[in-house]
């Protein structure tokens, strides 16, 4: 290990978690303009151009605004609790890949910042971790609707982290490694979204549940909690909370892209490596558009619903998946692996159709 | 003394005194997530020990699922969250002399065990712990029966506890 | 009824909600409102919780009381009726309607034809506003967000034609005793017409997005059902009622103001939940549209006002030239007129069922006793009913099917 390879990881891991930082700034910006053309408004069009410096308005407000913390909270807990939050969300990306190696002044340089041979479990693992931000601000507050929010939380994202799971191991039996260096690579002849067509509609659907977003936007549903576990903060700390559910939409889709859509390759990739992160960005802006659009169209499912979706619909799902690609690789025929998983998916969505239809008809809630 | 050593010994003394807090918070969910620091610690040793897989496990399991299950548990039961009573009752010097002699037992028998002496030889780059682990949970001569034998009786608990909380209606 | 009672030992002599069962830990207590987003306003639930069902919900009303009974007793019979538009705001000019009809089955007034068919076209219209009101905000409840908007778009184009009637956009009080306050301006009909055009299309835009969505179903399906002898006991009218299985509608019941003119259905489902009244008042919307379309179509010439100069006042050219005229104006504005000793109770159908008002002469130019039956403040005596063993996420849902504007409640 020399000095100037622990030079190379802090630039990086700076330019990482600014990168975030910034995205974040201009993803809510994103998410508003778009959200505001799908909703015939015009959007923030006041602070710069196209409203470019919203962001940075909004920043000031919130860095001046008043913190309050309730007097009968646990004051620590309340306090640590958006740290928790935060910290996960910006160093869940330090095991993805950006791009190739690239040669700048001379030095080799990759665009990673780690490559670990458990990269895919260390996902799983800080995405565990992400859950006791929103449990500890709910039961900190002292208040039952930052309660509620918190006890849905935690019950949602530990449902919904068995089938993101299982959706990880397509990718991994595919490419025999668990380092998303290695998943990357393996795609180069075919992005795994051909072979696991399911296996990434679960990811996407179980990543929505585990940011909280629309339709399972649950700990935080506006109508039924105010604010679910952030009803009682304010300024920077509530900030923080926002910060954590934007970089987290970016890291999944991040994550999405580098699992099913080839990562940092595309066209031109192998002759300019520098385009790896400009592909990637551009990956993960149409999944997060995806992400927003899903936002604008459908209703909330209701908690219960959400719980029996996820336990009796998505894990067996997910665990099927997982058993079809299996037998595709074993008996070498991967191109039966779409088939048989989208069969098994159509089956399903029938099947419940039809038991919902009858729920409904039976006059029972 | 090299960076890794003083690194295992800060994690040490953290790890050392997040356990002694865990006993003696007054606050379940203090101690419930000094619990947590505990478990983080362990999984620092792992990464130290170059067991990368282990931390990202101890970190799924312990930290992702059984320490958010006590939390869980901890929010739903009221009013129990702060204790008031007692910490130790009169035979507090009994436990301390039992588990002295344990910690001197076991020191005893490590210091007469030859690796506690040598230094570990580093990993081979060519090595692949994963597929080692792997292959030894589900090769026929490895621990195959064992490990399907424990995930025979997690059913089995499984079972039991969905019996034991099954509510008729 | 009879399996739900309000437990009113939950409650202490000042009215706050407490229970044995929460005491001792089995429940919990939750105060939803008076500032909540959902509660459309200023209501006030007091719930008990069993873990997220609802054990116990009593609703805790009169955050917005206002007083506008008593205070119609204190003005003369014609400047009371600016008061009337505040009540339920999403139905000023129904409001309106209801008053005046009460005051000319008072009086004995009789109202012009053309008076009577643009009174129609105006309240029918209002009932789209108020109906996409609802639909906006019950999708906002359900967190479909999108649909809020999408409705008040349309809305907009409602709040132009009423801005272009009475110069107001809310509060226009342009339906006055003896007809109407003044003729409709001359791009009313084409803006009218242009809104039928447009206004089908985003009926289906709206059944595209909610109709036949899984998850608008799942939220819909099954909630709060109501059945057809609870409403009738509990005195629930309007889209509740008729999603019950009831085809009880004012309009054709007894009609008023010349609705046996039009040809038009009346929605109903069996189901009685929450789903079935999303039907009901998607399909009344459609209904609405084609009494406009027909009261638009014969819309006769002819004057708006009666011409009975001891209850309306006479059109302002006329005081310039008539010394009667001049004298009548004088006195109406000052005095207000006299209608004889009695009591009259008029009703309507409001987008929320049966908006009466009861008045009582007294021989004086105030009335002695206004008293409005508002179908909010019925409806919203069944949330109970309806709540109980659903979630709090269901009544969000809730709330918003009851469609309940608070101003309508505490008056």
């Amino acid at each position: 290990m020399t000095t100037g390879s622990v030079w190379e990881w802090i630039i990086k891991s700076v330019v990482i978690v600014f990168g975030l930082l910034t995205g974040f700034a201009y993803l809510t910006l994103l998410e508003r303009k778009v959200l505001a053309k799908i909703q015939v408004r015009i959007g923030p069009n006041r602070a710069g151009p196209m409203g470019l410096f919203q962001p940075l308005a909004d920043a000031i407000k919130l860095i001046f605004k008043e913190e309050i913390i309730p007097s009968r909270a646990d004051k620590i807990i309340f306090v640590l609790a958006p740290i928790i939050t935060v910290i996960p969300a910006l160093i869940i990306l330090g095991v993805l890949p950006f791009g190739g190696i690239i040669t700048l002044f001379g030095r080799q340089i990759s665009l990673s910042l780690a490559d670990l041979n458990v990269g895919v479990l260390y996902i799983t693992a800080i995405a565990s971790i992400s859950i006791y931000g929103i449990v500890l601000a709910g039961w900190s507050s002292n208040n039952k609707y930052a309660m509620l929010g918190g006890i849905r939380s935690s019950a949602q994202m530990i449902s919904y982290e068995l089938a993101l799971g299982l959706s990880f191991i397509g990718p991994i039996l595919l490419s025999g490694s668990m380092s998303l260096h290695d998943i990357v690579a393996a795609q180069k002849p075919l992005w795994f979204v051909v072979y696991q067509p399911v296996g990434a509609l679960i990811f996407w659907i179980a990543t929505l549940a585990e940011v909280n977003r629309a339709p399972f936007d649950m700990p935080e549903a506006e109508q039924e909690l105010t604010a679910g576990y952030h009803t009682e903060y304010s300024g920077m700390k509530f900030a923080l909370f926002f910060m954590a559910e934007y970089i987290k939409m970016i890291a999944v889709s991040a994550i999405a892209a580098t699992l099913f859509f080839g990562g940092y390759r595309f066209v031109l990739e192998d002759q300019y490596p520098i385009l790896g992160p400009v592909w990637l960005l551009g990956k993960v802006i149409v999944l997060l558009f995806g992400m927003i659009w899903v936002r604008a169209t459908l209703p909330r499912i209701r908690y219960d619903r959400l719980m029996a979706f996820g336990w009796k619909f998505l894990f067996p799902l997910a665990l099927a998946n997982v058993f079809f690609t299996a037998i595709g690789i074993v008996l070498e025929k991967l191109w039966l692996i779409p088939l048989l998983t989208i069969a098994v998916f159509l089956g399903a969505v029938v099947m419940v159709g039809i038991s919902e239809t009858r729920r409904w008809r039976s006059h029972v809630f | 003394m090299t960076p890794l050593q003083i690194i295992f010994i800060i994690v040490a003394v953290i790890t050392l005194f997040a356990a002694i807090k865990v006993v003696s918070s007054r606050n379940l969910v203090h101690a419930a997530l000094w619990l947590i620091l505990v478990l983080f610690g362990i999984a620092v040793f792992f990464v130290i020990l170059s067991a990368g897989f282990f931390a990202a496990a101890q970190v799924v399991i312990y930290i992702g699922a059984i320490a958010i299950l006590m939390i869980f548990t901890i929010m739903l039961t009221r009013r129990v969250a702060r204790d008031s009573g007692a910490q130790h009752n009169s035979n507090w010097w009994a436990a301390a002399v039992l588990s002295l002699l344990l910690f001197t037992g076991l020191s005893w028998i490590l210091s007469r065990w030859q690796g506690f002496q040598s230094t570990a030889q580093p990993m081979l780059e060519s090595a692949d712990p994963l597929r080692q682990l792997g292959e030894g949970l589900v090769a026929p001569g490895g621990y195959l029966i064992p490990f399907e034998v424990a995930s025979i009786l997690l059913v089995a608990a499984l079972i039991g506890a969905i019996t034991v909380a099954w509510e008729r209606k | 009824m009879d399996d739900y009672k309000i437990t009113t030992d939950a409650l202490d002599d000042v009215g706050h909600l407490i229970s044995e069962r929460a005491l001792k830990g089995e429940t919990v207590l939750l105060n939803m409102g008076p500032q909540h987003p959902s509660t459309h306003g200023v209501l006030r639930l007091l719930l008990e919780l069993d873990g997220e069902v609802v054990v116990n919900c009593i609703p805790d009303i009169g955050f917005l009381h206002t007083g506008i009974e008593k205070n119609m007793e204190t003005k003369t019979y014609e400047k009371a009726a600016v008061m009337t538009d505040r009540l339920d705001y999403l139905n000023t000019v129904g409001n309106n309607l209801v008053y005046c009809l009460a005051i000319e089955k008072l009086v004995g007034l009789d109202v012009p034809a053309r008076a009577q068919a643009l009174r129609v076209i105006l309240v029918e219209l209002q009932r789209i506003a108020s109906h996409l009101v609802w639909l906006g905000t019950h999708g906002l409840d359900l967190a479909a967000m999108s649909m809020f908007l999408y409705c008040f778009r349309e809305r907009e184009m409602i709040m132009d034609i009423m801005e272009m009637v009475g110069g107001q956009r809310m509060m226009a009080t342009c339906i006055r005793p003896g007809g109407m306050w003044r003729d409709v301006p001359a791009g009313f009909e084409e803006a009218v017409r242009q809104f039928i055009r447009i206004f089908p299309k985003r009926i289906k835009e709206y059944e595209n997005l909610l109709t036949r969505n899984p998850l608008f179903l799942e939220r819909t399906k099954n909630i709060g059902i109501l059945s057809k002898e609870d409403a009738l006991r509990w005195g629930v009218t309007g889209p509740m009622l008729r999603a019950s299985g009831v085809a009880h509608d004012l309009r054709k019941v007894r009609p008023y103001s010349g609705y046996e003119l039009y040809d038009f259905d009346i929605p109903t489902q069996s189901d009685g939940d929450t789903y079935a009244r999303y039907l009901v008042r998607m399909e009344e919307m459609r209904q609405s549209l084609r009494i406009i379309q027909q009261a638009l179509d014969k819309l006769p010439s002819g004057p708006v006002r009666s011409n009975n100069r001891k209850f309306v006042p006479p059109p302002r050219a006329e005081i310039g030239v008539s010394m009667e005229a001049l004298i009548h104006h004088f006195k109406l504005w000052t005095e207000g007129f006299t209608p004889t000793k009695g009591a009259v109770y008029e009703a309507v159908e409001s987008p929320r069922g049966e908006l009466g008002v009861y008045l009582e002469s007294d021989g004086t130019p105030k009335p002695f006793r206004v008293h409005w039956r508002t179908p909010s403040f019925l409806n919203l005596q069944v949330l109970p009913l309806l709540a109980k063993g659903h979630l709090v996420a269901d009544l969000v849902a809730l709330i918003g099917t009851i469609d309940i504007v608070l101003g309508d409640v505490d008056r």
